[in-house]
C-alpha cells in the first residue's frame, strides 16, 4: 500500500460537515442502525456483524479510557456484546443502540474498576499507551520508507503527549477518538455526562494536548 | 490586525481541533486497535443467545450498590449479586481465589433446578437442591451467565441471567 492510498486528514477535513453538525457524526444513519438491531433480533448474523463493525471501536475505547488491565478490558468488551445479544429483542430504542452499548460498557468498567482485586497497579496504568506501542502495532514492522518512519515517530510523540493528559481529559478524548467516530450522545452515555458539556470539554482537552505537544 | 493576532485566532479555530482529533483517531487505530480475537469473540456472542429463555435482570450488585463504607470494611474478593425474572430471584455469592472462582447460590422461592454456568468459553453444570441451594467450584474466568431449568417448569422455558464481567 502506498501512502496515497491512506485516508489523508486534510481531505477528510474538507469533506467534513459544518462544525454545527458534529454532534451527530454517525457513519451509519440512525434508522439503518435500528434496522440492524431488529434484523439481528430476528436472528440475522450479518446484521449482528455489521453492529460489531460499527460499535466495537466505541466499546474498546470506553474500556481503554478507564485504564483497565488487558484482561479486564477484554472481559468488559465481551460482556457488553453478550449483553446486547441477550437484550436484542428488548432494546426500547433500537436507533440509539450505540448509546445503550456505551452506557453498558461504561457501567461494566466502573464495576470492574471498583472490584478491589482488580485494581490496576500504578505501574501498569502508567504503561498503558506506552507499553502498547510495541505489542499492538504489527504495522510497525512493515513501515520501511523514511517518510513512514517519520510519521511513526510523530504518532508515538502524539500518543505520549496524550498519555500525559489529566485523567478526565484522557478518558473523554479516548472515547471521542474511537473508530468510527462516535456521536456526542454516545460519548455522553459512556461517561454519564450531559451531552452539552462534551463539546466545551473536548475543546479544553485538545488545547491542553497542544500545550503538552509543544513542551515535548 | 497583526500577524500574531491572526495566528492566535487560527490556533483556537474549530477546524484545528477537528484535525487534531482525526490525527489522534488514526494514531489510536494504529497503536491501540481492537484486538482481532475480541472481534471474533463478539461475533461468537450471537451464538450464545438464548431466544427461548426468560431473561433474569441484574437487580443488585455489591460492587455497585454497597455503600462506600461497606466496601472499605468488606473483603473485596467476595461479590454478591441478585437477579430477578418474574417471580424468581437468584442470589449469587462469587468468591475468587487465584484464577478459580467459586459460586454459592440460592433460588427463591426454594426449588430444584438444573443449572448451567456459562463462563469464559466453557460451561459448568450443577443442581439446585429442594431448598434451592447450589454451589460450583472451579468456574473459569471471564464473562459469566447462569441458565436455570426449573424442575417444576418441566420442559418449559429456561431462565438466563444477565451477563456479568466477574
Amino acid at each position: 500500500m502506498t501512502a496515497s492510498d491512506e485516508p489523508q486528514p486534510r481531505s477528510a477535513e474538507a469533506a467534513a460537515p459544518a462544525p454545527g453538525a458534529r454532534a451527530d457524526r454517525h457513519s451509519v444513519p440512525d434508522n439503518e442502525v435500528g434496522e440492524l438491531v431488529r434484523a439481528a433480533a430476528r436472528g440475522d448474523q450479518a446484521s449482528w456483524e455489521a453492529l460489531i463493525a460499527r460499535y466495537s471501536g466505541l466499546i474498546w475505547s470506553v474500556a481503554r479510557g478507564y485504564r483497565l488491565s488487558q484482561a479486564d478490558t477484554a472481559d468488559v468488551f465481551q460482556t457488553t456484546w453478550l449483553r446486547l445479544a441477550e437484550h436484542l429483542g428488548q432494546i426500547k430504542d433500537p436507533e440509539r443502540v450505540g448509546a445503550w452499548l456505551a452506557t453498558t460498557a461504561g457501567r461494566e468498567c466502573l464495576r470492574v474498576a471498583r472490584s478491589g482485586s482488580r485494581v490496576v497497579p500504578a505501574s501498569e496504568a502508567t504503561l498503558v499507551g506506552l507499553g502498547q506501542v510495541d505489542c499492538y502495532s504489527p504495522e510497525q514492522a512493515t513501515l520501511d520508507s523514511e517518510q513512514a518512519r517519520l510519521d511513526a515517530d510523530q504518532a508515538r510523540t502524539l500518543w505520549r503527549a496524550f498519555g500525559e493528559l489529566p485523567e478526565r481529559c484522557r478518558q473523554l478524548l479516548r472515547i471521542l477518538i474511537a473508530s468510527p467516530a462516535p456521536s456526542y450522545a454516545e460519548v455522553a452515555a459512556a461517561l454519564s455526562m450531559p451531552v452539552g458539556s462534551i463539546g466545551p470539554t473536548r475543546a479544553r482537552c485538545l488545547r491542553r494536548l497542544r500545550q503538552l505537544l509543544e513542551a515535548m | 490586525m497583526t500577524m500574531n493576532d491572526q495566528k492566535e485566532t487560527r490556533v483556537r479555530d474549530q477546524p484545528g481541533d477537528d484535525e487534531l482529533e482525526e490525527e489522534l483517531r488514526r494514531t489510536a487505530a494504529s497503536l491501540d486497535p481492537v484486538p482481532p480475537e475480541l472481534l471474533r469473540a463478539a461475533a461468537d456472542a450471537f451464538t450464545w443467545r438464548t431466544v427461548d429463555a426468560e431473561l433474569a435482570e441484574l437487580v443488585y450488585d455489591s460492587l455497585v450498590d454497597e455503600d462506600a463504607l461497606a466496601l472499605v470494611r468488606g473483603g473485596s474478593d467476595r461479590r454478591l449479586l441478585s437477579f430477578e425474572a418474574g417471580g424468581l430471584s437468584i442470589d449469587l455469592e462469587v468468591s475468587t481465589a487465584g484464577a478459580a472462582r467459586e459460586l454459592t447460590g440460592q433460588l427463591a422461592p426454594p426449588q430444584r433446578a438444573s443449572i448451567e454456568i456459562r463462563a469464559g468459553s466453557g460451561r459448568v453444570r450443577t443442581d439446585a437442591d429442594e431448598l434451592g441451594r447450589f454451589r460450583a467450584t472451579s468456574v473459569p474466568a471471564g464473562p459469566m451467565s447462569l441458565r436455570c431449568q426449573l424442575a417444576a417448569a418441566g420442559t418449559g422455558p429456561a431462565i438466563v441471567t444477565d451477563w456479568i464481567s466477574a
